[in-house]
């Protein structure tokens, strides 16, 4: 299933580019958008809380008042209020979905995957709060069916549902109340999410400025033309018999009224014991391998490593016995074994006159030296008939098997941003391949989150290590296509050997002048 | 793709996507309950009398000192009687249960909630209940003929008798 699922989404991810850009592709940005939508939440809730009126015939006539006379700002604030709600409901499903598709929950991951799951609860509980507030019938059914659920519990010792015996058995208290924790259980949510990208370098928490614009705008128009309203007033002297439901945060109401609140209890709390183990459990997904290494003689405590580390797993100590300097420490229990961090390190040069490659920090299931020797071996051995072609790609991104050739060296590992820039140009200047390809995951969507965006920078020399000046920027390709795009890989190799060979000629042409 | 084609598409995809959120955000109704049923709700909040007697232990524990001092100690015991509780409708027996009284001594009060869907009409509704044990069959009964309109939320509830409203 999961394959079908990872399948799905890698179609879909690739609709968005073209339509999107990578850039701006909301599939790559799934989390960020949650956030961005928490926050258009909070702020419109905030204007709403001015005119709301905390008491049982007060709320629903003051929604009224906000949604009827003042159309034109309240009633787009409360409908900004609740279609990000829903938003933020479906981005967060399909964030967990892609994150469990793409295999992007287990080994370190763990602690943003289990931190997930108590935002799931808060989220529903902050909208169902929210609905509960404007007391219609909507809110009478939450308020008779949560009464229901958790009067279930023996730790009730007076039933919630004796407060909704009838309208004269009402309190304004309860609303007091209600408002207090619409404001407590998100406030609680935002705390949850900080805690939730606590180990991620630099965790993507805004969307693209184009795609938060465009969903803006989209949720103006949308609130303009269907503003959000309120059903009928709630009495409770009456029983509810049809009723208008918000079905992406109320679907397990339907549940407690139809299968009974100890079975619901027993689902959504079994749902979510079994997502939490989901990291733990048997699969076919590969091992980790073990994590990086430092190796002090060869670490300067530059601190690129640090800088580079997708998920926080450096920092710097004073040096064993370097006067001066500092070194790298690597905690094994954040070191996801990407080996950025190898790409990073100026130590991991091959132009460095050493009888065998060593670097300061490195991960030993792909080392430095046999990046080194992989390429030696593999580009020694090809056909010049041709222009030899070095492609260097990842595990996670376009597939790289059928691609090597006479000509063509291909290379896979962890990341692509394990290659330091230095081993480009020591290709080319040492002649052992006319051109260099770099492939990976999708622009936007690297499987250990920075790895493409990092490459991008040391090539245009906006990050340390960067390529150098000196290397002709003509012989080198940076193709970030994912495995979706593992044919387009194979034609712009293809393409890329057919501009190199015209080069060449264009060469023997212009020196026989 | 061109700028223009790409944010046409964007817009289409933008709407593929909220319109459909708008309308599950309250669409399709869902059906609770059939138009002609009614709802007679029992809420019984009640402390049950008191479980045995007072004790004076004057002149027990007290024996060694002089008389003048011993002051007359009563100890009275705590837990109280649980609530039996039935409600007939229309000679069926609808619900019958022994409520226990909170707290860890058993001396706090009876607390009890159920809900009846019935259908609109009328009815005969008998609710009998016990709150001491010391007493055989039940000390408080309520009988009454009702007319349940459809849609109807009826409270049965208990303060010094039941009453419905
Ligand atoms: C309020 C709800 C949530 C918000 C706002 C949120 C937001 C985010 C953000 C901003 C990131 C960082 C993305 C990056 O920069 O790479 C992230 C990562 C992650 N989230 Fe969530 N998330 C939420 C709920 C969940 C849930 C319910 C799950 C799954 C149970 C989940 C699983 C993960 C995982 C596994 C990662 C790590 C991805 C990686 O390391 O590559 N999240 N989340």
């Amino acid at each position: 299933m999961k394959s079908l699922l990872k399948k799905g989404f890698n179609a879909l991810d690739s609709l968005f580019s073209k339509v999107f850009t990578p850039a701006w592709n909301p599939m790559y940005q799934l989390g960020a958008l949650s956030f961005f939508y928490f926050w258009i939440v909070a702020i419109t809730g905030v204007y709403l809380f001015i005119f709301f009126e905390t008491s049982i015939t007060g709320a629903h006539a003051s929604m009224e008042y906000i949604s009827v006379e003042q159309w034109y700002l309240g009633g787009i604030m409360r409908s900004f209020h609740r279609y990000a709600s829903a938003a933020m409901g479906v981005c967060v499903t399909l964030h967990l979905v892609r994150e469990y598709a793409m295999d992007r929950y287990s080994g370190v991951r763990w602690f943003s995957w289990v931190s997930g799951i108590p935002l799931l609860w808060l989220l529903f509980a902050s909208s169902i709060g929210g609905y509960w507030l404007v007391w219609d019938i909507q809110a009478q059914y939450i308020a008779l069916l949560t009464a229901q659920w958790f009067d279930w519990l023996p730790i009730m010792v007076d039933p919630m549902a004796s407060n909704f015996l009838n309208e004269a058995a009402l309190s304004d208290r309860f609303f007091s109340l209600l408002v207090f924790l619409h404001i407590g259980i998100p406030l609680s949510l935002l705390l949850g999410m900080f805690i939730h990208i606590k180990r991620i370098t630099g965790a993507r928490t805004n969307p693209a400025k184009g795609l938060a614009a465009g969903t803006l705008l989209a949720m103006l128009v949308l609130s303009l033309w269907q503003p959000a309203m309120s059903q009928a007033p709630a009495n409770l002297d009456m029983t509810i018999t049809e009723v208008g439901l918000d079905w992406i945060f109320l679907n397990p109401y339907t549940l407690i009224g139809s299968w009974g609140p100890g079975q619901t209890w027993a689902l959504l709390v079994g749902l979510s014991s079994f997502l939490t183990i989901i990291p733990w459990l048997p699969s076919k997904r590969e091992k980790q391998t073990p994590v990086a290494v430092v190796d002090p003689e060869n670490c300067n405590g530059c601190g690129w490593c640090l800088a580079d580390c997708p998920y926080e797993a450096v920092t710097m100590k004073v040096h064993d016995y370097k006067k001066g300097h500092q070194q790298s420490v690597v905690d094994p229990d954040l070191c996801i074994s990407c080996g950025i961090c190898a790409g990073a390190c100026p130590s991991s040069s091959p132009f460095r006159h050493v009888d065998e490659l060593t670097t300061g920090i490195s991960i030993p299931g792909f080392h430095i030296k046999e990046l080194l020797s992989l390429t030696e071996n593999k580009l020694h051995g090809l056909s010049t008939d041709k222009p030899r072609i070095m492609v260097y790609g990842c595990d996670h991104g376009s597939v790289l098997d059928d691609m090597a050739s006479t000509n063509i060296a291909t290379i896979s590992m962890p990341c692509t941003a394990l290659v330091p820039p230095a081993f480009i140009d020591y290709v080319l200047r040492k002649d052992l391949a006319d051109g260099v390809m770099i492939s990976g995951c999708c622009e936007g969507d690297c499987h250990y989150r920075l790895g493409n965006e990092w490459m991008n920078q040391r090539f245009s020399k906006e990050r340390m290590p960067i390529l150098r000046t000196r290397v002709p920027r003509d012989k080198v390709r940076l193709r970030w296509l994912g495995v979706q795009g593992t044919k387009q890989l194979g034609r712009e190799v293809a393409e890329f050997q057919a501009h190199l060979e015209e080069e060449q000629l264009d060469f023997v042409e212009l020196s026989n002048e | 793709m061109n700028k223009l084609v790409r944010y046409s598409a964007q817009a289409v995809f933008y709407a593929l996507f909220f319109v459909p959120l708008a309308y599950v955000s309250h669409q399709p109704n869902y059906r609770y309950m059939e138009d002609d049923i009614a709802v007679l709700k029992v809420a019984v909040r009640h402390a049950g009398e008191i479980i045995g007697e007072c004790k004076s232990i004057v002149g027990e524990s007290h024996g060694m000192r002089p008389s003048s001092m011993v002051q007359a100690v009563e100890v009275c015991p705590r837990e109280r009687s649980p609530l039996e509780l039935e409600l007939i409708l229309d000679g069926e027996t609808l619900y019958r249960a022994q409520v226990a009284p909170s707290g860890l001594h058993n001396d706090g009060i009876s607390s009890m909630y159920q809900r009846f869907e019935l259908p609109a009409g009328p009815h005969h509704l008998q609710i009998r209940m016990n709150d001491d044990i010391k007493v055989d069959g039940f000390n408080w009964q309520f009988e009454q003929d009702i007319n349940l309109q459809p849609a109807q939320v009826m409270v049965a509830s208990f303060k010094e008798g039941f009453r419905i409203q």
